[in-house]
């Protein structure tokens, strides 16, 4: 069920392609990865530890450590972009969890919480659909979750919180949450299949 | 666990939401179900892809990028 991916030039070297080449210790294959990524990655980043200093820091850190652990990579596993997202995903959780701003850093998501609730809700315009954004098709997808499914799966994949912690945190049943996250993944997993069939 | 629950379980797995109480079940069901299993847990992380694409990108600085591939071939000479 892969994700759509982000369309290519024509001729461009695919991801497989130029992780096979990162794995031959090419550092142009590296740069070419980081120019097509680096800003999603450090999306990602930025989503978990709000702090744009240290999301640089950890973004040059990730891609030092794709450069690093390339050999870890296979195809049969799964998708670059997902290997990448997944390590990059595990590092700003545990940066987050050691740094000493993670008290604030809670404040500044109650903060948002409390003023965006459903913050992925984002509208998009037919214009945006037409140019086949891939984000806004993706976005699309999770938008049709109801907000507290959407917070649950927020706090759990962007904050690396359990579900008794999203419980706690969002005073809701232990059960409740599980459900939430269940229908909530379920739903996106389907929708992302449906939005892959139709490209 | 039937399979329906064991996807369920699954998409819960790769977001590290999975509490530790059903961990045990999760990994038993694992081993029962096999190859079925893992290709399904592999298709599971395409979620991590899917919100990470599902986010506005960030630009970055010119210079990081410099410092990184500076530091790169710096490995490379070692």
């Amino acid at each position: 069920m892969p994700a759509a991916a982000p369309e290519l030039e024509p001729g461009a070297p695919t991801d497989i392609e130029l992780m096979n080449a990162i794995q031959r210790e090419d550092p142009e294959a590296l740069s070419q990865l980081y120019d097509r990524y680096n800003g999603i990655i450090k999306a990602l980043i930025l989503r978990v530890i709000h702090n744009e200093a240290e999301a640089d820091d950890l973004l040059q850190e990730i891609f030092m450590e794709i450069w690093n652990q390339a050999k870890n990579f296979s195809a049969q596993k799964g998708k670059p972009l997902g290997w990448m997202v997944t390590l990059a995903r595990r590092r700003a959780i545990d940066g987050l969890r050691k740094k000493q701003a993670y008290a604030r850093a809670e404040e500044r998501l109650q903060t948002e919480t409390e003023q965006q609730p459903d913050a992925w809700v984002h509208n998009a315009t037919e214009e945006e659909i037409t140019f086949g954004d891939t984000r806004v098709l993706v976005r699309r997808v999770i938008n049709t979750l109801p907000p507290a499914q959407q917070q649950a799966i927020n706090l759990a994949f962007f904050r690396g919180m359990s579900q008794r912690e999203i419980a706690a945190k969002t005073n809701t049943p232990l059960g409740t949450v599980k459900t939430r996250l269940e229908l909530g993944l379920k739903k996106i997993y389907d929708g992302l299949k449906e939005l892959r069939d139709e490209l | 666990m039937s399979f329906e629950e064991f996807q369920n379980r699954a998409r819960l797995y790769v977001i590290g939401a999975l509490e530790p109480e059903e961990t045990e079940e999760f990994e038993k069901a694992r081993k029962d179900y096999a190859q079925k299993a893992e290709d399904f847990i592999a298709q599971c992380y395409d979620l991590h892809e899917a919100f990470a694409l599902s986010l506005k990108p960030e630009k970055t600085s010119d210079v990081l990028k410099q410092r990184l591939m500076s530091m790169v071939r710096q490995r490379q000479a070692q």
